[in-house]
């Protein structure tokens, strides 16, 4: 008698290609779509209306910490004042100094937080917006490792300085 | 005489490992993708900054400013004046006002008063713009009836 051999072994195959193909249109999709974006952050800053009086059931921050940026005409960093005591002119040395500064105001150089100091910073007009980042940044805190460590909170303008020339 | 009968074999490659790369390669791409900065300009080029983090929760709403120059393809300045960019409008900083004032109005309607003065104004600035021009939008802002703004800053280091 003759026996049928059933093929057992045959293997059931999926068809890959229709899969492949979506794949690679996905892996397309994605590589065309990337961008490479450094990611940003932002901090905030208070702004108390303009010439309104401070309001009379908040009593105002018991130290005001002012810091002056002064510019020269082509916008560039001329100075850097923490209350009357000039701090150079270096970037970014001299905010490295200033942040030392409120490090030892704010936290006593151990790293605290104050909630009760507020910076009120006084660019001139022509300032460039670079340098008062940097000024809000070192008022604001500092990186010790991964962690931030944060001084001060409250950080708002002076009124505007008037534009040179007019 | 039995004839063996050779089944015609097809060479197939192992695509096994291809497809697991594949797979890879799409999960690397799905994650790196960010699809949030749709209000970001690339004309504005940002100052950096250590300090500067994304917010742990990002804002229901937000109003975003993004001021810059015009620059040719060597990033050297058309106009010595800084814009607002709104969307393909450029606006000069002074002139701004009344669209502020829209936008404000515009998030009046749709979520209250109190919402739309809770709207943080959000500030892309070029590191170069005046800083005496982003007081006076904050000033606008406040005059039309924000009351938070926040400055945005690249995270890391400043390389200038």
């Amino acid at each position: 008698m003759k026996i049928r051999r059933h093929e057992t072994d045959s293997k059931i195959e999926m068809q890959m290609s229709a899969m492949i193909d979506i794949v690679f249109q996905l892996l397309i999709f994605f590589m065309l779509t990337l961008k490479i974006i450094a990611p940003e952050g932002d901090f905030n800053i208070n702004m108390p209306l303009g010439a309104v009086a401070p309001s009379d059931d908040q009593p105002p921050p018991p130290l005001d910490l002012k810091v002056k940026i002064e510019a020269n005409p082509d916008g560039s960093l001329k100075q850097l004042y923490f209350g009357s005591r000039g701090l150079g002119n270096e970037f970014p040395g001299s905010f490295d100094r200033l942040n030392n500064e409120i490090a030892q105001v704010a936290g006593g150089g151990q790293g605290g937080f104050s909630d009760d100091l507020e910076v009120e910073l006084i660019p001139d007009y022509n300032l460039h917006y670079r340098y008062i980042v940097k000024a809000i940044s070192a008022c604001r805190g500092r990186m010790i490792g991964d962690r931030q460590v944060t001084y001060i909170e409250k950080i708002k303008f002076a009124p505007i300085q008037a534009p040179p020339g007019g | 005489m039995k004839i063996k009968h050779s089944k015609a074999a097809v060479a197939e490659a192992d695509m096994t490992p291809m497809i697991d790369m594949t797979f890879q390669l799409i999960a690397f791409f799905m994650i790196v993708s960010n699809f949030e900065q749709t209000q970001a300009d690339e004309r504005v080029k940002l100052p950096a900054d250590q300090l500067a983090r994304p917010p742990l929760a990002p804002r229901e709403k937000e109003v975003v400013l993004n001021i810059g120059f015009l620059r040719n393809d060597k990033g050297v300045k058309l106009n010595p004046d800084a814009f607002v960019f709104y969307g393909d409008e450029t606006i000069r900083v002074q002139d701004y006002r009344p669209r502020l004032a829209r936008e404000f109005e515009i998030l009046k309607r749709q979520a209250g008063e109190e919402k739309a003065r809770e709207t943080t104004v959000t500030i892309r600035a070029d590191g170069d713009v005046p800083t005496g021009q982003i007081q006076e939008l904050i000033k606008m802002g406040q005059e039309v009836g924000f009351l938070k703004f926040a400055l945005k800053a690249k995270a890391g280091e400043d390389e200038g």
